[in-house]
């Protein structure tokens, strides 16, 4: 439990310190947000987590390329792969909740007619969908340029997309967008509960995904055999 | 500097150049008594402390080297290829506990990824691999987190093998005061000089107290003294029974090492 947390920490104090780019990161909702916020609240509300999930997102994705070096010597020093991707995870979803809060505030004081508890849990639902990934995208696509661009083809892909389509529901952000639906337009508690199943069950995936890429790339390879001294 | 000051550099030196412990202390106690009865400053009467004990080193030799001990690590017919680019072809290597094995030849033929296959983290297409007791690894470059301090480097890798944030702390400080480095600051990693660097990428190779010490070209960017405290802290870890094999492209270290595996396609093979 130590490593886990270790990790985590490690993980979180990395991700603060860059403050330029977590301004980088605040600056993308936030300019989301504005850009609609002339006209109907509902599109501020979908851009703004369509923001935070792309921020989450490339901070984990650069979060895992920081890390690609590190995470094979610190395996030799005594850390399973789990410790190293759930670590690594948990501290990119305490960074995606500090970067969301400041949000959750705006949208209170802004537009107080909302739900904001399904705010909350489309926020919630984003930085849980998010982390996982992001770092999936990062472990797969070891080049960053690379994941970036397919990072923002996910997005697009999902801002453009119907979301009353079948194909809506593939991709990975569409809970937020059905929580949000609940939350702005005040619709039955249907989308709320479709919207939290979807962030669950995409969540667990690629928390999986992640999982499995992450033990084969960190795995011991059958040629080394270790003996204890003595 | 005053006497005292000048005795316990000389005892340093004469430790870093691996004079027998009982030797080293019987030249500072007769060192000591020279300079009470001489009264003036030990500069004046004995000269600098490095070269005094350069001196005493080349005329009473080094301590003998404790004989080597079981194998730690035993590398055998490692061939590795990239698609129809064979890397590396039957390498072998065989080292004890208490030797020092350099890994040399031409550039890209193979020797981080021999290292990186005693590691286990790279795959072979055949051969085999034995590792006795704990597993080290310096990478030739990478391997930090650039907005970490070095205190955070050493608890994480303490964390690994379950060590307290105080002690692992301690103990990485104490390690990078072996290579001359004062790792306490609060300076982020991206921006110390390469060469500090490379010393916490060191230190933290050696904090989990490997009994196989894999290190890749861990000295790039070291200016003069710490390249020599390098070798020195090699020694000691030998010294202390540790197998270290390290990559090297300096031949002029060669005479510091017990083994020398040469990869270079023309002379593939192990010769002592």
């Amino acid at each position: 439990m130590n490593r886990l947390v270790t990790v985590a920490e490690m993980t979180a104090r990395e991700l603060l310190r860059r403050r330029g780019v977590l301004l980088l990161l605040l600056l993308m909702p936030l300019t989301f947000w504005l850009i609609r916020r002339d006209a109907y609240v509902g599109q501020s509300v979908r851009s703004l987590l369509l923001g935070v999930s792309w921020a989450v997102s490339t901070a984990a994705l650069f979060a895992t390329g920081a890390a690609r070096e590190l995470e094979p010597r610190l395996r030799l020093a005594g850390y399973r792969p789990h410790h190293l991707y759930l670590g690594r995870m948990a501290g990119l979803w305490m960074a995606g909740l500090v970067i969301a809060a400041p949000f959750l505030l705006l949208t209170v004081l802004d537009a107080p007619e909302l739900r904001h508890g399904g705010v909350a849990v489309a926020m919630l639902c984003c930085v849980g969908v998010a982390a996982p990934f992001g770092m999936l995208i990062g472990v797969l696509l070891p080049r960053e340029l690379e994941g970036t661009l397919l990072l923002l083809t996910v997005v697009a892909v999902q801002m453009l997309i119907d979301p009353a389509g079948s194909g809506a529901k593939l991709t990975p952000f569409w809970s937020s967008r059905e929580i949000a639906t609940w939350a702005v337009d005040h619709t039955d508690d249907g989308y709320l509960a479709r919207g939290v199943l979807h962030g669950i069950v995409v969540t667990a995936l690629l928390v999986a995904a992640v999982a499995a890429v992450s033990s084969v790339r960190l795995r011991r390879r059958r040629h080394l055999r270790q003996l204890p001294t003595g | 500097m005053n006497a005292d000051e000048w005795l316990r550099t000389l005892a340093a030196e004469l430790h870093q150049r691996r004079v027998a412990a009982d030797a080293a202390r019987h030249v500072v106690v007769e060192a000591a008594t020279h300079l009470r009865e001489d009264g003036r400053d030990p500069w004046l009467v004995l000269g600098p402390p490095g070269e005094y004990a350069a001196a005493i080193s080349e005329s009473i030799g080094p301590a003998p080297r404790p004989r080597p001990g079981p194998v730690r690590l035993h590398a055998q017919g490692i061939t590795k290829r990239y698609g129809r680019h064979t890397v590396l072809r039957d390498a072998s290597l065989t080292v004890r506990a208490g030797q020092i094995a350099a890994v040399v030849g031409a550039n890209g033929c193979g020797k981080s990824t021999f290292l990186r296959i005693c590691a286990g983290l790279v795959s072979l297409d055949t051969g085999q691999v034995t590792v006795t007791g704990r597993l080290g690894y310096c990478p030739q470059q990478g391997g930090t987190a650039d907005f970490l301090l070095p205190d955070e480097h050493f608890v994480l890798v303490g964390a690994g093998r379950g060590v307290a944030r105080g002690p692992a702390r301690r103990a990485g400080r104490t390690a990078a005061r072996q290579l001359g480095w004062e790792a306490g600051g609060d300076v982020l990693t991206r921006h110390l000089s390469g060469g500090t660097r490379q010393k916490l990428n060191l230190t933290m190779s050696t904090l989990s107290e490997p009994d196989v010490l894999l290190l890749d070209e861990p000295y790039q960017g070291f200016d003069h003294g710490t390249y020599v405290n390098f070798w020195d802290q090699l020694a000691r870890l030998r010294d202390q029974g540790k197998a270290i094999v390290v990559v090297t492209h300096l031949l002029n270290q060669l005479d510091r090492v017990d083994l020398v595996l040469d990869l270079t396609a023309a002379t593939r093979g192990e010769r002592a």
